[in-house]
């Protein structure tokens, strides 16, 4: 079947993120197709082209030039086509400010990036296998922030 | 007291005024009635004696007719026929002088009227015995019946006349009676009234004389604090004024032309003349303001510039209120006073603080963006060196695989530093929202937190139960983290850690180290462990940023994490302080004011 594989898209402006972060797919051995985007403009002009391909998880970098991880999420979140995308905020920050604020603007789980390489494969790897449907269920604050 | 508060009231000296004025109107009256009667009597009196008089006068002209008739009678002579004509008229006219006297009385007219027949009977028959003593002899019985009722007659007269003149007595006798009746009673009520009157002027008298000493000492009360009111406005740097709403009149104390530079009340014309004093570019405003006032009661304190006359700028500032004096007249009284200092001062203070907090933003964005925009490349750091040590660590040769431990310590430490510091940052820079909380879930989310340290540890953790307090939650619970992660990384080796948390609610009189100024209520909280404790000298200098006690190859740490309780608590509007015995433990008080 062609849908076997779960498709991932992260949004970075930090070539070396980017890099980690297919590194990290292609060490993982799970069925996945991985794209990047740049940035947040580059992102949403692809999800809303009508042929687009949508992704199962999208990762969001908080902190992109032209348009950023937060105006990308609101403009997901307003648009019913995307409902089935579980979103993670994937960012440096690990401030109660941009964590209160995703939550509240409807992102699925926040990830702060981590700085060794083994747990970035855990975490991913991690948030990729999770149900979301039980997850977002029993959604709440505590359990928003992915503790590692 | 009613009576002396009625003496003491300002209708007392009316009343007594009044009274004074009806008693001397009585007095008058009472004594012009008894001159009118005084007067009435003697009249009364001269009545009489005029009426007995004329009767007596009637009486002798009747026996003066009678002498001359019988005069006549003896001698035949015509010439004793002479008086007793004569005396014929003058019984006519005294007679009618008599009925003029009596002619108010009725008693009398009635005797008069048979004193006057009696009289022409007398008179008749007289000359009927004169016509008979012509023709007969005096033996003639027919005359000496005549003379017999003649005489008869002549009785008669005499007895009347007698009654008339009783009867006059007797009236003025009765009139006298009265009259000293009266004359006997009024001079006792004239001297009463004249008493009582005499009284009450002595009463007011003395009511007056008092109020006025008392005027008098209020005089020179008023005088005394007049005088160190003027020595108040010259030391306190102000001056006062009034003006009369109805009548349109300013009046300045002498101290407001001091403060112009002008000698003491050396110009009238009032507002006029002050408002040539303002600052150019206040005038409008001070005008403004002034002419507000009439729409409220009250005149608000405002600022402005003056240009003294000596071309000096200086700031004063009015305020007024509106009083009505007791002849319900509106009066604005106010005073303006020399606040230049005052203006300078907080002028100054206003640009250091506007100065100061932009430098204390520039700073903790810079400590925010530094330690947060250190974190990108730091990570990177060891993503690759993981990567590094991951992958090509077996092609290393030793002493390169040693360096890769070194980078990958060092980086680790740098990390804890910058996430230290930056949540110092945050504890400093977060906006204060403060939400009612149970201490007890922060306290539980704190050892969760601390979970896998407190299992490594093996510490046991005792905490007394906490209340609900209004504070920012995530920082109370770093407070806690803090805390408790400070007693277990100073933790004596092969020493179970022990840590017990106590709760107490104390006011700032009950506690020492709390400054008494503040009546707050305040929840305290201990800390206490049994680790290697601190020399007590440096039990303040602990708090301060970046301050290590220890080595930190022996300790890890980076000497900002009670920096952060420090800060945290006095966010709180609270106090921390420290306790330490070497070897033995140390103790952390925290004080969370319950007004926050």
């Amino acid at each position: 079947m062609e849908k076997e594989y779960i498709h991932i898209i992260l949004a970075d402006d930090d070539e070396d993120d980017r890099l980690f972060f297919t590194d990290a797919f292609e060490e993982l051995k799970i069925n996945t197709k991985v794209n990047t985007f740049n940035d947040g403009v580059e992102l949403m002009n692809y999800l809303n082209k009508p042929d687009a391909v949508l992704p199962n998880v999208l990762f969001l970098d908080l902190n992109m030039p032209r348009k950023n991880g937060i105006e990308c999420l609101d403009e997901i979140k307003m648009d019913e086509k995307f409902n089935d995308i579980a979103i993670a905020i994937f960012s440096t920050s690990s401030s109660e400010e941009h964590i209160e604020e995703t939550f509240v603007r409807g992102a699925n789980i926040y990830i702060k990036k981590p700085s060794d390489f083994v747990t970035l494969k855990k975490v991913l790897a991690d948030v990729v296998t999770i149900n979301w449907q039980y997850h977002t269920s029993g959604l709440n604050k505590d359990n928003f922030l992915l503790r590692l | 007291m009613k009576l002396n508060a009625f003496y003491k009231s300002p209708i007392f000296l009316k009343s007594i005024f009044v009274v004074s004025i009806f008693a001397i109107f009585f007095i008058s009256a009472i004594t012009f009635k008894h001159i009118n009667l005084i007067n009435n009597s003697s009249k009364w009196v001269n009545h009489s004696y005029d009426v007995n008089l004329e009767l007596e006068r009637l009486f002798s002209y009747l026996k003066d007719s009678e002498t001359g008739q019988r005069g006549f009678l003896i001698t035949k002579d015509s010439t004793f026929l002479e008086p007793y004509l004569q005396a014929q008229k003058k019984i006519d006219h005294s007679f009618a002088i008599v009925k003029s006297y009596t002619k108010t009385d009725p008693e009398q007219e009635n005797n008069l009227r048979k004193l006057e027949f009696y009289i022409s009977k007398r008179q008749n028959y007289l000359s009927a015995t004169v016509h008979l003593s012509l023709t007969k002899s005096l033996s003639d019985k027919s005359v000496r019946e005549k003379m017999l009722i003649g005489k008869q007659t002549m009785d008669s007269v005499r007895s009347q006349i007698n009654k008339m003149i009783l009867l006059e007595k007797k009236n003025l006798k009765a009139r006298e009676l009265s009259y000293k009746d009266t004359i006997k009673v009024t001079p006792i009520f004239v001297y009463v009234t004249l008493l009582i009157t005499l009284l009450l002027i002595s009463i007011s008298y003395i009511r007056i004389n008092r109020d006025l000493d008392k005027m008098q000492l209020a005089n020179n009360r008023l005088t005394v604090l007049n005088e160190s009111n003027n020595l108040a406005e010259i030391v306190g740097n102000f001056g006062s004024w009034q003006f009369n709403i109805e009548s349109n009149v300013f009046t300045f104390s002498d101290n407001i032309y001091r403060l112009l530079g002008c000698e003491p009340q050396s110009f009238t014309k009032g507002q006029d003349d002050f408002l040539k004093f303002v600052h150019a570019e206040d005038r409008a405003y001070f005008e403004d303001i002034t002419t507000k006032r009439l729409e409220k009661d009250n005149l608000p304190s405002f600022t402005y510039r003056i240009i003294k006359r000596d071309k000096q700028l200086r700031y004063f500032r009015t305020t007024g209120r509106i009083v009505t004096n007791k002849s319900g007249e509106k009066i604005l009284i106010g005073t303006t006073s020399d606040v230049t200092e005052e203006v300078l001062a907080s002028l100054s203070l206003e640009q250091q603080n506007i100065e100061l907090e932009a430098s204390n933003k520039e700073l903790l964005a810079f400590n925010y963006v530094a330690s947060h925009d250190l974190q990108e490349p730091l990570r990177k750091i060891q993503t690759f060196i993981s990567r590094l040590s991951e992958k090509e660590y077996d092609s290393l040769s030793d002493s390169g695989k040693e360096y890769i431990n070194r980078i990958h310590s060092s980086v680790e430490r740098m990390r804890i530093l910058i996430d230290d510091l930056l949540q110092y940052s945050r504890a400093t820079k977060t906006e204060k929202v403060f939400e009612k909380i149970n201490l007890n879930d922060l306290l539980e989310n704190a050892k969760f937190d601390l979970a896998q340290s407190i299992e490594e540890k093996g510490a046991v953790i005792e905490s007394e139960k906490l209340p609900r307090m209004t504070v920012i939650p995530f920082q109370i619970q770093q407070l806690f983290i803090n805390l408790i992660g400070n007693s277990l990384k100073y933790s004596k080796e092969n020493t179970v850690p022990q840590i017990k948390i106590t709760y107490k609610r104390v006011t700032a009189l009950e506690e020492n180290q709390i400054p008494k100024n503040t009546k707050d209520k305040f929840c305290k909280i201990t800390f206490e462990d049994n680790g290697i404790g601190f020399e007590q000298e440096y039990a303040e200098k602990i708090f301060i940023l970046f301050n290590r006690l220890h080595n930190k190859n022996d300790y890890a740490g980076t000497g900002i994490g009670l920096a952060i309780c420090k800060k945290i608590v006095e966010n709180h509007k609270g106090f921390i302080f420290a306790e330490g015995k070497p070897d033995v433990g140390s103790i952390f008080t925290i004080y969370l004011s319950e007004d926050c």
